[in-house]
């Protein structure tokens, strides 16, 4: 079962003279098991539209069908907790949230709120922190005395502990440097694919999402304006320049050999998968 | 929160706006106490009728006004009946079954929550025209006598702007950390006791990380910007007593001045 | 002459392990210089002890020709401004123009004169439209140009970027980036020095530092420094898009020589149409 926005709105500071429409009327489907970007200018509703996946935000009109619930405009909600151990939600700067004595007891923080023995907690903790790549020797370590990576990291963790069905993610690299941004995203990505994970993602990143999502869901002033596979949006330079979004550098020398005449398939997404299609052209 | 009226700055443009804000600290004090002198109606609806001249130049709606007053309402119900317990002097004004309540109590409840309203009007006249950074200048200017005791007046008031300043930052990160905990299956409306406090450590805890952090790095972007703390520097806002301050000031004094004298005259 | 010298300079934040190692460089008058390394290379302690927000233990750093030191300091801090990370700490006033106002008035600017000042480096950054906007209704974009406004307005000759843009979004990337490249080209003989990831951003810079776990590991032109793709990926950096496309097609015989995107395409097309 897809996650489904029906014609869902979502004002901010409601019955005040500067009420805010952040989402307008949104219709959308995002499908399950594959990994969707949510794109859009800072200020277009991307936050605000993911708030809503677990209830963070309720919607003012319209609704929301997500797994076996369903969120109605002006009702009142009674499975918040079930609803968010099924959809995490990975925040921007998510190190912030690190408050517990140790790392290992910050991420069972989650399980045990959603009703976790103490010791199937602990043991859900560990797991997370090896899928992370936190080493154990830093599981009775303060939580604030690590890195920025690594509390990062730790915080991730914290939300993979409650072994959610669908993982959202907001910019989840922000202010990480090159490598450490790679190391995350490769992380989720591994997840979804092994997994089976329903991912969404927010991202500013146009190189990220071209290299990794499925689809692409872009937002301008609360509205949808594309929804669909994500290398369909980069092939349509027309699209590119009308949402105002930098063409990573890839994209660029993609659509410039097709346009002097290369054969590219659609698979020929990174670059070494050009590569090899070219280097086959060119040799012939 | 949003539709807390009391304290809140009104950024628009009137005569009151334009007012040094030591004057109107000033005058605003003297104002207080002329409101507590009085024991007669008449100097009340005196300061009244002022404050409404003064609420019409700032203007400011009768709606703001009624509305902070509202958090007071409880208050004011309280008062009635305590008063009406207590006080047994006077006409007996009516009885609830064999209850009297008196005309005493009734009064002197009355006087108390005038009092209250002229004062909440006051201080709502001086906060909704007065930014918070003049006014933080103000209360500068106004301690800096206490400099010869050694009191920190300029580091104090540098203090009291940054946090001015930083509040919404604050805030924000605060809703911010609290969805955070939220989607960690955090409830902050409901539990036990137990879960309560770990909610609010959780909510507590990287909220003060976080304010230590910036603090830290506050401080090196202050400092790579040349200050130090102590150190003489100019200003770019300089305040400046024009006509109009000295003339709300006069009145001010004139009010309290009519008010200490009705009690041996009226 | 070199405007800012560093020799042998150490600096440690615990026992361990040196945060910066024993590094010197030379820094000449109107370069733009770029230091990149990974998180905890050191490249911020280093900017810290050059504006002497660290005090330094080993090793000596002269700027103008002044040793950085406590009695100094004071004096070197008129002369260089840092634009900072996060665009929120660093906001010190209540609206644009008290910002801006924060570093005149602790140079003891006079107050009738500082209006003036103010107005010519809010339109230097295109911020003449904010002067009274409180920082939360500024992008992050817009509030790292108040930063430099407050800067320039004290009339630095260095300035240091500590990965100034790397809380951005796109947009305010890309205009701190111009405000960065206008300032290096303005002929204002100002020395910019930036800690970056922004591999664009290297590109356009004079002279680019590499530093590993504290130690400089390279120092030398942009050009030169990624031509070694191969000593980069060692530490893990990452290397122009231009130059993994050269070692894909390195790596099936096919030798690019061309330095844009455009110029390869062209060779793979003429290659191409030979056979």
């Amino acid at each position: 079962m897809p996650i489904r926005f029906k014609a869902l709105s979502h004002i901010y500071n409601k019955d005040m003279p500067y009420a805010h429409k952040a989402l307008d009327h949104i219709d959308l489907d995002i499908r399950e098991g594959v990994i969707t970007a949510v794109i859009g200018e800072t200020g277009s509703g991307k936050s605000t539209l993911v708030e809503h996946l677990n209830a963070l935000l309720l919607p003012d009109e319209g609704s929301l069908e997500i797994l076996d619930y369903e969120i109605k405009a002006n009702e009142k909600q009674r499975f918040l907790k079930p609803l968010r151990k099924d959809v995490g939600l990975v925040f921007q700067f998510s190190e912030y949230q690190l408050f517990e004595e140790t790392v290992l007891k910050d991420v069972a923080f989650g399980p045990m709120n959603f009703g976790y023995s103490k010791e199937e907690a602990l043991k859900r903790a560990a797991e997370a922190l090896k899928k992370v790549k936190v080493s154990e020797d830093h599981f009775d370590v303060s939580p604030l005395e690590l890195s920025g990576g690594q509390k990062r990291r730790v915080a991730i963790a914290g939300i993979l502990a409650c072994d959610p069905k669908i993982i959202v993610l907001d910019e989840p690299t922000a202010g990480l440097d090159p490598k450490g941004s790679k190391e995350i995203i490769d992380l989720f990505v591994s997840l979804s694919r092994s997994e089976g994970k329903t991912l969404i993602i927010v991202s500013h990143d146009n190189e990220m999402v071209y290299n990794y999502t499925d689809d692409t869901v872009v937002l301008s002033h609360g509205k949808i304006v594309y929804h669909g596979p994500t290398d369909e949006l980069f092939a349509d330079k027309e699209k590119l320049k009308e949402f105002n979004m930098l063409e990573p550098q890839i994209v660029t020398f993609r659509n410039e050999l097709i346009e002097k005449g290369f054969v590219l398939s659609r698979e020929a997404r990174t670059l070494e998968q050009i590569a090899s299609e070219i280097a086959k052209q060119v040799k012939r | 929160m949003s539709n807390l009226v009391f304290g809140k700055y009104i950024p628009i443009d009137s005569l009151m706006h334009k007012l040094d804000p030591r004057a109107k600290l000033i005058g605003l004090f003297l104002m207080i106490a002329a409101v507590f002198v009085p024991k007669s109606w008449w100097i009340f609806l005196l300061i009244a009728l002022l404050l409404s001249i003064a609420l019409l130049l700032a203007k400011i709606g009768i709606r703001m006004i009624v509305q902070s007053f509202k958090p007071m309402i409880m208050m004011m119900i309280f008062l009635l009946v305590i008063n009406s317990l207590t006080v047994r002097t006077g006409d007996i004004l009516f009885t609830i079954g064999t209850f009297a309540v008196y005309k005493d109590a009734i009064l002197n409840t009355m006087f108390v929550i005038v009092r209250l309203l002229l004062m909440i009007s006051i201080t709502t006249l001086l906060t909704a025209t007065t930014n918070p950074l003049d006014l933080t200048l103000g209360i500068e200017w106004l301690l800096t006598p206490l400099k010869v005791i050694h009191f920190p007046a300029h580091e104090v008031a540098m203090m009291v702007s940054i946090a001015l300043r930083f509040i919404p930052t604050i805030i924000e990160e605060t809703m911010r950390i609290m969805n955070a905990q939220k989607s960690r299956g955090v409830d902050f409306e409901n539990g036990k006791l137990s879960e309560k406090i770990s909610a609010i450590l959780s909510l507590i805890v990287p909220l003060f990380s976080v304010a230590f952090e910036r603090a830290y790095e506050l401080a090196d972007a202050m400092e790579a910007r040349g200050y130090v703390p102590g150190a003489e520097r100019t200003r770019y806002h300089v305040l400046k007593f024009r006509f109009l301050d000295f003339l709300f000031m006069f009145i001010c004094t004139a009010i309290l001045a009519v008010s200490i004298l009705s009690r041996f005259y009226l | 002459m070199s405007l800012i010298v560093i020799r042998n300079v150490s600096y440690a934040y615990n026992e361990t392990r040196n945060a910066v190692d024993g590094v010197s460089f030379d820094v000449k008058k109107g370069d733009y210089v770029t230091i990149i390394g990974h998180n905890g290379s050191g490249k911020s302690t280093l900017a810290k002890l050059i504006a002497g927000l660290l005090p330094i233990k080993e090793g000596k750093i002269i700027v103008e020709g002044k040793e950085v030191n406590e009695e100094n300091i004071a004096e070197i801090r008129t002369r260089l401004g840092i634009v900072f990370q996060n665009p929120d700490n660093q906001f010190i006033g209540s609206t644009v123009k008290d910002d801006i106002a924060f570093g005149l008035e602790n140079k003891q600017v006079r107050s009738q004169d500082m209006d003036a000042i103010i107005k010519e480096y809010a339109e230097k950054v295109g911020l003449t439209a904010f002067l009274n906007y409180e920082p939360q209704n500024l992008s992050g974009g817009q509030k790292q140009r108040v930063a430099i406004a407050g800067i320039l307005a004290m009339k630095p000759d260095i300035i240091i970027f500590d990965e100034a843009t790397s809380m951005l979004d796109p947009k305010g990337k890309k205009e701190i980036k111009k405000l960065m490249y206008d300032l290096a080209a303005s002929g204002d003989d100002i020395t910019i020095i930036s800690i970056t990831h922004d591999i664009e951003e290297v590109l356009q810079s004079d002279d680019c530092i590499v530093l590993n776990r504290g130690k400089l590991f390279m120092h030398d032109k942009p050009e030169k420094v990624f031509e070694d793709a191969e000593k980069l990926r060692q530490i893990e950096l990452d290397v122009p898009f231009i130059e993994k496309v050269r070692e894909v097609f390195a790596k099936r015989k096919i030798r690019l020589k061309a330095n844009d995107l455009e110029g390869m395409v062209e060779e793979l097309c003429r290659s191409g149409s030979k056979h």
